[in-house]
């Protein structure tokens, strides 16, 4: 067993607070990403779990046991680490062999262990060399081999595939979730990246300013934001905010988008009247006919196809901009004047003034309204 | 036909004794219509950014010529071009606030202050940069000063806007929009833009046609749809496209009416031979080996397919990344809606023959795109 | 890197060739001096032409100097010895206890550290006469004068700042990350030291080794003051060559020769290893 959990956990530098009595728990098994803006003390975090800082305040237990006062050598977990930080004047071979030598495994043992979780990585061919021959790729797959060889029960990643091209780190990213299942390890996996942390985690920890801002399973995270900081980290592109203040007629609670009535289903009844923001994610909106109801009157500005999608920058009536996102092949404009329409279900209200989320309620259902 | 902006004919770049230093671009000849976006995309040390440096002039051509806007250029100080350029390491003046740096050049062009005024408003308003415009370089942020050096670029007439890697720093919050408006920006007032860039999204959703480069030659010269659905070579086709393509080794065979490219793992792909246009089905069946490429988002779950087992399946809020294990390598698919599959689940994927790309094994040149040749 | 023309190359030739000779010219003077008589030396004016012989060494190495005055004893070889024997040994004690002082310097930082760090350079600043006096009456009191132990401890005031100092900035330069890997893959800290911290701070202990070892041999005056003829070095050594009956200049020059050979040859070797060493493949790529 070797679940994972901080209580209470203070770290100060100099006057500055950079954990801010933290507490988190993680289960055996579990991945968790702690995702969030740099400076936001996510690796603090693992250093202390893994033992390499000694916190001001508060324990830390793994598998059920207090860590706290524990050397790191002691405490049986493997880290891979965003720099790599291999041993410059080893082999790749007795870089990764270094956690088995420290158990005293026999030098048959070591080959052993060494040669499958380099073969399972694909370094196999390229154990003799020494890190400065290793390409960056190799580098940071040797790193996470070194992690691994042990087979610790709690791994920490600290943003391990931030320094590799885009293509090997979408490569690693799909490759990473069967590596981590079949050590049925529990992960605390650290990233700036959130496709990353959607990828990966079974649950996020969103950090900023040394505070978890909000944990949550990834649809939680995306779906129910706990504020605008929140929902603006998520997604790409990122999510429509307009102000707007909810109000109701006889058809029910409605905002009003560039003259029109986009009326909203379970809206919160706190938010009538209230000065908010609405958000609105681009894949939510959709190209509409030009006589649909509730369908708002837009210019479109610009094209910018993003892989697979189409992200369109319209202005509205009022001269505020909205992007809007489609699978490539679905209908839209890409000049001139269109119509644009809420596609419901993923309309996000937060008070404006304080920027959280609006409602117990999580997901505000939108009806088509009429054009005002 | 628009009038050209920009012609690169012949050039070649050494670094180094002509023919015996460092041959960085290898006869390089291109041709840019006025108000085009273009491109030039490639990993680093392709050539992208001497390119870019001979057209500005803080590099010497080492052989052929460059015209700006039909005026021979390549002999004439980077002052003598009218280019504007917008550097990757921002190379604001440091003793200057933003807007100084911004309004430098209109300036030194005497234009009257009310004009410059007005038009670095207004780019500020467009970069979202309002707010820093009386702070130093040295007391903004990495993004900031990014967003400042473009704008100093923009700011400026002139007949081509070169920018060097212009938004890989900028806060990741506005890369979208920023994109959308400056895009916007350059096709109304009709100004020529190069970007030099190594990433193939900001490639993709800024420019008109994009130049692919490796090793110094140019790979191929099109427009982003014609790059994704016909790549040149398998470089192009892996290069360009996020995910990156699938791609295989096969074996060509035919068994009665049906054409089979057999994939390792005692995989096939079986076709009708009639799938395949007559020169399509005549190129391969004149090979032995081939590589076959197939684009993650043509990738299709089937009730009949090939079996495969899922590796990862990944939700990233608007679309979900499948991984599976097929033909001794992995697959990848991507999906618009979310998909919940299970880890180490079986599924069946098909692969239209009008999404295949298929690319002759040795040379690695396309030879068929679907149903037409390359 | 640009193709440079005929007339540039033979210009930089030239230059490179100047500045060459002006810097070897005193040691390539003394080397040929130390192949001449007396006689042949003060000749006026000077001649490069001349009959090379082994005299100075011969006399140098038997101990047996012929001067006009009659036959004088001279000590040369066991000068060579006392200097070979105290900068080994001083640079040996200095390594053993400033190579982990460098490393607590360099990873722990606590109250009042860096203070303790600087007051230890400053023994370097500090001009050696100042601290002469009242070391040789300490000396004297303590039945240290004239011992090669004592000579070693002072020795220490020259060498242990110096590889405190650049042996520090070597451990602070490798990254914090890679010592941690370590310890986190279960090994302790002193393991830690030993297999990590040690090699890859190699070049740089090296290096100062080298210059701590090249400053205690080239010293003078603490030698000077604190030791008699048979514990000298050289450097104090070669002042018995300034003889009743003149100035030994073949003598001494043939001292100079053979005193600075060690030292040199040590430089020539280390220069391969520490730049070999310089470029170990860092952290990322």
């Amino acid at each position: 067993m070797a679940s994972l959990e901080l209580k209470n956990v203070v770290k100060r530098y100099k006057s500055q607070t950079v954990l801010d009595n933290l507490s988190l728990t993680v289960a055996d098994g579990e991945t968790l990403v702690l995702f969030g803006p740099s400076g936001a003390g996510k690796t603090v975090l693992l250093r202390l779990v893994a033992g390499v800082i000694d916190p001001d305040e508060g324990r830390i237990f793994i598998g059920g046991e207090d860590m706290t006062d524990v050397d790191a050598e002691f405490r049986g977990v493997g880290m891979a680490f965003q720099n790599f930080a291999l041993f410059p004047h080893m082999s790749a071979f007795d870089n990764i062999a270094t956690p088995l030598e420290a158990k005293r495994s026999s030098p048959s043992a070591i080959k052993a262990g060494v040669e499958s979780v380099a073969k399972l990585l694909k370094i196999a061919h390229v154990l003799s060399h020494k890190p400065r021959a290793l390409s960056n790729g190799q580098k940071q797959r040797t790193a996470l081999a070194r992690a691994l060889v042990g087979s610790p029960p709690l791994l920490l990643l600290d943003d391990p595939l931030r320094n590799v091209d885009a293509k090997l780190r979408f490569e690693m990213r799909l490759e990473l979730p069967r590596l981590l299942a079949d050590r049925g390890a529990t992960v605390v996996y650290v990233t700036q990246d959130y496709k990353e942390a959607m990828a990966l985690g079974d649950r996020i920890a969103v950090m900023s300013q040394g505070v978890i801002r909000q944990l949550g399973t990834p649809e939680q995270i995306y779906r129910e934001p706990a504020s605008i900081e929140i929902a603006r980290l998520f997604g790409d592109p990122t999510i429509n905010l307009l102000d707007v203040k909810p109000a109701r007629d006889a058809r029910g609670v409605y905002v009003g988008l560039s003259n029109v009535q986009v009326h909203l289903d379970e809206a919160p009844e706190t938010a009538i009247g209230r000065d908010c923001v609405i958000g609105l994610r681009p894949e939510a909106l959709h190209f509409a006919e030009d006589n649909e109801p509730g369908a708002i009157p837009v210019t479109v500005e610009a094209e910018t196809p993003l892989n697979e999608k189409i992200v369109t920058l319209v202005r509205t009536v009022r001269g505020r901009e909205i992007l809007v996102s489609r699978p490539a092949g679905a209908p839209g404009r890409s000049e001139g004047k269109a119509h644009i329409a809420v596609d419901g279900k993923s309309a996000l209200l937060f008070d404006q003034a304080s920027g959280e989320r609006i409602g117990a309620k999580n997901v505000v259902k939108l009806r088509n309204g009429e054009a005002a | 036909m628009s009038p050209t902006a920009l012609t690169i004919s012949g050039v070649d770049k050494f670094y180094g004794p002509i023919d015996r230093g460092v041959h960085a671009v290898k006869n390089l000849t291109m041709e840019i219509g006025k108000g085009e976006i273009v491109a030039l995309l490639g990993s680093s040390g392709c050539g992208k950014t001497s390119t870019l440096r001979m057209v500005a002039g803080f590099e010497e051509v080492s052989r052929g010529a460059i015209a700006v806007a039909g005026r021979q250029v390549h002999t004439l100080p980077p002052v003598r071009r009218n280019v504007a350029m917008a550097f990757e390491g921002y190379s604001l003046y440091p003793p200057l606030t933003v807007r100084e740096n911004m309004a430098f050049a209109l300036k030194a062009a005497r234009l009257p202050r009310s004009e410059v005024d007005a038009r670095v408003a207004s780019i500020a308003k467009l970069l979202e940069i309002e707010d820093i415009l009386e702070r130093y370089p040295s007391s903004i942020s990495g993004g900031q000063q990014q967003r400042a050096s473009l704008g100093r670029a923009l700011i400026r007439e002139a007949d081509l806007h070169l920018l060097d890697e212009p938004m890989g720093q900028l806060e990741p919050q506005l890369r979208a929009v920023l994109r959308g408006r400056i895009k916007h920006f350059i096709k109304e007032r009709g100004l020529t833009a190069i970007l030099v860039t190594h990433d193939q999204t900001e490639a993709n959703a800024l420019a008109d046609r994009i130049a692919v480069m490796e090793g110094g030659v140019l790979q191929q010269f099109d427009t982003p749809d014609r790059i994704k659905e016909r790549p040149a070579n398998l470089f192009t086709g892996t290069f360009v496209g996020e995910p990156p393509m699938n791609v295989f080794e096969a074996f060509v065979g035919t068994a009665h009416d049906r054409i089979n490219l057999r994939l390792p793992d005692g995989l096939s792909l079986d076709y009708d031979r009639n799938a395949f246009s007559g020169p399509v089905r005549d190129q391969l069946l004149s090979r032995e080996r081939v590589v076959i490429g197939i684009r993650p988002y043509a990738v299709r779950r089937s009730k009949d397919g090939v079996p495969a087992t899922v590796l990862a399946n990944q939700w990233l809020g608007d679309q979900t990344h499948i991984a599976a294990d097929f033909a001794g390598g992995s697959l990848v698919l991507v999906e618009h809606d979310r998909t919940r599959l299970d880890l180490g689940a079986p599924i069946k994927v098909s692969i239209d023959p009008k999404n295949l790309h298929v690319f002759d094994q040795a040379s690695g040149k396309a030879i068929s795109h679907g149903m037409e040749l390359a | 890197m640009e193709h440079t023309s005929l007339l540039e190359r033979i210009l930089r030739g030239v230059a490179l060739t100047l500045v060459v000779i002006f810097f070897m010219f005193p040691i390539l003077w003394i080397f040929m001096m130390s192949f001449q008589t007396n006689e042949t030396i003060l000749r006026i004016p000077p001649q490069l032409i001349f009959e090379p012989t082994l005299a100075n060494y011969t006399a140098l190495i038997t101990g047996k100097l012929m001067t006009a005055a009659g036959t004088l004893d001279i000590a040369f070889m066991r000068n060579l010895w006392n200097s070979v024997f105290l900068s080994v040994t001083s640079v040996a004690v200095s390594l053993l206890l400033g190579v982990p002082a460098a490393y607590a310097f360099a990873r722990h930082k606590f109250r009042g550290s860096e203070d303790i760090a600087f007051t230890l350079l400053s023994f370097k600043f500090a001009p050696a006469l100042l601290v002469l006096l009242p070391l040789t009456l300490y000396f004297q009191k303590l039945g240290l004068a004239n011992t090669y132990f004592g000579l070693i401890w002072v020795y220490q005031l020259i060498c242990l700042p110096l590889i405190l100092w650049i042996v520090r900035g070597y451990f602070e330069d490798i990254p914090a990350d890679i010592e941690y890997a370590y310890r986190i893959g279960g090994h302790s800290w002193f393991a830690t030291f030993r297999k990590i911290a040690l090699p890859l701070a190699g070049p740089g202990i090296a290096a100062a080794g080298l210059l701590a070892f090249i400053f205690a041999w080239n010293n003078f005056v603490f030698a000077l003051v604190l030791a008699s003829a048979d514990k000298q070095p050289v450097t104090v050594g070669a002042l018995a060559f300034i003889t009743s009956s003149g100035i030994q200049y073949g003598q001494i020059s043939a001292a100079i020769v053979l005193s600075i050979t060690p030292t040199l040859a040590l430089a020539l070797y280390a220069q391969r290893y520490l730049v070999e060493g310089l470029s170990l493949g860092a952290v990322k790529g």
